[in-house]
């Protein structure tokens, strides 16, 4: 490992030990905070993991949110499991429900993908809604949990998986695959990489990470219907996170979680009821503003501080790309 | 038994034959060019023999076994390398890791990603890329991107490599060098099929040459023989030279 | 006839009615796509500020559902050209994520807003006409929705006459095409996508007000809208009216059958499953040519 990636695990090691001690320190206001930046840390790297690094952009991601919402909630109230037992359930049916979805959606491309994978989440908000298991368009309740710190060591727990695997993938043979399919699908075949495999295998991956938040998040709410957590909201965040925060990073989605729910929270303070207009003048600001990320904004380059660098970043967009 | 035998081989898009009813066949060993004047059909035949398109007729046999439509992972695995006439890099890797994937996916791969790193530094001192290994290949120049397409190919292990323009745009020292860096892999047992527009390469490096022109083959034979051939001189320059036997209308 | 062939016909003509309103929504989608391989996901939004157009001008002013049309048009026209100048230019050769993304936003900023201004409450636009429809045989058709198909088949019309018969949609065209080749011809580039926008932005509200004679107006309906709209352009093919218009007739088909047969709670599965369905087998649409794929 070189210097910037041991930086980098001292840096997440110090993140990690203080949060383990900060709920006992703060009252449970900012607790709840942090426990839903952790949310949105593990869906941004999830997301990482197919759109950012495989270079497939799901916009879906929520379907496995719900997939591991609604089994949780079906296990835990129907079958009598714990916790700890029905939350790993609905993991794997995700992974197992993304194995079979992306073995015909990871082949298409680009625009296709994306809007065939919220395609599929709108099915299966509409399904949800149909069945009686899970109580349809009502939606379902969940036992209520003791603690509220329980939520937020499980998310932690997710948050340190979904990072651990954003830093595991790129290091393995399978990593290896994934970026050369990114990078040229067609270069990658002539070499000996099947494609399909691997990029199920990422897909999987995110699907699973996805449920993970979304059986925590349906125990903490303790109350679900299909809108909730069938809610392209989720995604379209994660996504504008792990892009404003660095794809090509291992910890750039958790910075962008953690920089945009600061954002959001200041903007809900502000007012409840505009805070969605916000947010979306937001996204179209650090769309055109910063495409390649919120580092670039404030990168310092020779001759320039990072005021003027943040001027020349906003005046260069304004002119970049006039037709 | 020959190493690659394509018989019949047509590929039609629509009503245009980019490959017309094309028998080529590469003993073990040799280093065979294919040449013709630009939409011959030669970049097609390539991607029909690795995969990349699947024929409209014919057969495409690899080691006596038929490989005919299967899929570019398998065939590349089965030991057929190519590169490609525009360099294809992974632009965004280093040049070492760009080497790695081939040693990770081929027959026999390496045991590990470090181990791959390992080995993919060894055949880049063979093409000469070592001091630039950890360069991005996007930086790379046309020259140095082109050694790093042949690297690749190289390190899938394969017994036959299917180069394509591999020479273009080079001065005549680097066209030497890359010549006597091809003998070399020849000589190491990898089986050649070159595409070259170079005559120079052709001549030097080619025991054996097949001319296409309009998707169909029209002549066979040594460099000599081929270069001679009214036919062929007609495909290039057009009926007048060849009229006047190669040399020039007087 | 019997019963069954009766309840088969009359979901031929529901189909076909409705359809007439998906195409609509669909060719501004195509149009966006084809010319300018931008998805706009916000096209509902922009069918909704269509739809509540249409209310507020009939409700304020009394002023008749399919006379607004024009009005919701022109609007939604400057709206589009305006926007496509100012933001969508900024970002119109970047990658397709930052151009879904922004898109997103304005999706976020319009369907937010509309929802803080007019509240979620219900609409509807009521005319005293309404009520009416003409009995063809055993058939029954809405007058509204028989004019609603009217209007949209005009729609398409006026929109195949713009751009093979007028010099601005040979402009377009060629735009399409080849952006390079058409700025070295001397088309003004900038101006032709922003008319190109503000034209798809003037069929979403035209679309929406015509959408809003048949369906309730609530600030949420776009998203509903957004997705048929891609189905059409998908089954559809993209760059050409004729395959937007079948597309959008043949979805409306489609999703009437399927909510005959299993009930009105399966539309989206239908709908995706066709949508898949064609993807897979015939990824360039019925007419068109597939999208160019950037990834």
């Amino acid at each position: 490992m070189n210097r910037r990636e041991v930086r980098g695990l001292a840096l997440a090691a110090a993140a990690l030990a203080v949060a383990l001690v900060l709920p006992g320190a703060l009252n449970t206001y900012y607790v709840r905070i942090i426990t839903g930046t952790f949310l949105f840390g593990i869906l941004a790297s999830a997301w990482n993991l197919i759109g950012g690094y495989t270079g497939y952009p799901d916009f879906g991601g929520a379907a496995f949110i719900g997939v591991g919402a609604y089994t949780t909630g079906i296990l835990m109230v129907r079958a009598h499991l714990p916790f700890p037992a029905a939350l790993p359930a609905g993991c794997v049916l995700a992974a197992a429900s993304a194995v079979a979805m992306g073995a015909l959606l990871l082949r298409l491309r680009g625009h296709y993908f994306a809007i065939a994978t919220l395609g599929f989440m709108l099915v299966l908000r509409q399904l949800t809604a149909n069945l009686e298991i899970t109580g349809g368009g009502s939606g379902m309740n969940l036992p209520a949990a003791g603690d509220f710190k329980e939520f937020y060591y499980w998310m932690l727990a997710g948050l340190v998986l979904a990072v651990l695997a954003g830093f595991a993938l790129p290091r393995t043979r399978a990593g290896y695959a994934l970026a050369a399919i990114r990078e040229n699908q067609d270069a990658a075949q002539v070499l000996g990489i099947e494609p399909l495999p691997f990029k199920i295998l990422a897909y999987a991956a995110n699907a699973f990470l996805f449920a993970a938040a979304g059986g925590i998040y349906a125990y903490w709410l303790t109350f679900i219907d299909p809108p909730t957590v069938f809610n392209i909201d989720f995604t379209v965040q994660a996504v504008v996170m792990a892009l404003f925060g660095g794809q090509g990073t291992v910890l750039g989605p958790v910075a962008g979680a953690v920089i945009l729910k600061s954002l959001d929270v200041t903007l809900t303070n502000v007012s409840l009821f505009l805070h969605n207009v916000f947010f979306g003048a937001l996204v179209c600001a650090l769309v055109v503003f910063a495409p390649r990320g919120l580092a670039e904004l404030f990168q310092a380059r020779p001759g320039r501080g990072r005021a003027a660098a943040l001027g020349a970043s906003i005046r260069e967009a304004l002119q970049e790309n006039r037709v | 038994m020959p190493l690659l035998a394509a018989t019949g081989v047509s590929k039609f898009f629509g009503r245009l034959a980019a490959v017309n009813q094309v028998d080529v066949a590469i003993e073990p060993g040799e280093v065979v060019g294919l040449i013709g004047p630009n939409g011959a059909g030669k970049s097609t035949l390539v991607n029909v023999i690795t995969g990349v398109e699947a024929p409209t007729a014919g057969r495409v046999e690899f080691a006596g076994a038929d490989i005919t439509g299967r899929r570019p992972a398998a065939i590349a695995r089965l030991g057929i390398a190519r590169t490609f006439q525009i360099a294809q890099p992974f632009r965004n890797m280093s040049v070492r890791q760009n080497v790695a994937v081939p040693v990770l996916f081929r027959a026999a791969p390496a045991a590990g990603v470090a181990d791959a790193l390992h080995r993919a530094d060894e055949v880049l001192d063979v093409v000469g890329l070592g001091p630039k290994r950890d360069l991005p290949a996007r930086a790379l120049t046309t020259p140095d991107l082109r050694r790093l397409e042949l690297a690749k190919a190289v390190a899938l292990r394969p017994r036959l490599m299917l180069l394509d323009e591999v020479m273009a745009g080079l001065t005549p020292a680097e066209t030497e060098a890359d010549m006597a860096l091809l003998r070399r892999i020849n000589e190491q047992g990898i089986t050649l099929l070159v595409i070259e527009h170079v005559l120079r390469v052709v001549m030097g490096l080619c025991r054996r040459v097949v001319v296409l022109h309009h998707g169909s083959k029209i002549a066979e034979g040594s460099p000599q023989q081929v270069t001679a051939d009214p036919a062929v001189i007609a495909a290039y320059l057009g009926p007048r030279y060849a009229a006047h036997g190669g040399t020039g209308p007087r | 006839m019997t019963p069954s062939a009766q309840i088969a016909l009359q979901n031929a003509v529901n189909g076909l009615l409705i359809g007439g309103t998906y195409a609509t929504v669909g060719l501004g989608m195509s149009l966006v796509w084809g010319v300018l391989n931008v998805i706009n996901i916000a096209h509902g939004a922009f069918v909704m500020l269509g739809a509540y157009t249409t209310y507020w001008l009939f409700t304020l002013y009394g002023i008749d559902p399919f006379a607004t049309l024009p009005i919701a048009g022109a609007a939604l026209f400057v709206l589009g050209y305006g926007l496509q100048r100012v933001v969508v230019n900024q970002v119109i050769r970047a990658s397709f994520l930052i151009t879904f993304l922004l898109t997103f936003g304005f999706d976020l900023l319009i369907t937010n807003g509309a929802l803080a201004v007019w509240t979620a409450d219900v609409r509807a636009v009521t005319t005293a006409y309404s009520g009416r429809a003409i009995h063809l045989g055993p058939v029954i058709v809405p007058a509204v929705r028989l004019m609603t198909l009217g209007a949209a088949l005009l729609v398409a019309l006026l929109l195949h006459l713009l751009m093979s018969r007028t010099r601005l949609g040979t402009a377009i065209r060629a735009t399409a095409s080849d952006q390079d080749a058409a700025r070295l011809m001397g088309i003004p580039i900038g101006h032709v996508y922003a008319i190109t926008f503000g034209i798809a932005l003037a069929t979403a509200g035209i679309a929406g007000g015509l959408a809003g004679m048949s369906f309730p107006i609530y600030p949420a309906m776009g998203a509903n809208f957004t997705f048929i709209g891609f189905v059409v352009c998908v089954l559809g093919g993209l760059g050409s009216v004729a395959g937007a218009l079948v597309g959008g007739l043949l979805f409306g088909l489609l999703t009437t059958y399927a909510a005959g047969w299993l009930g009105p709670n399966y539309d989206y599965i239908v709908a995706f499953s066709a949508l898949i369905l064609v993807l897979l087998v015939r990824p360039a649409g019925l007419f068109g040519r597939a999208a160019r794929f950037r990834g």
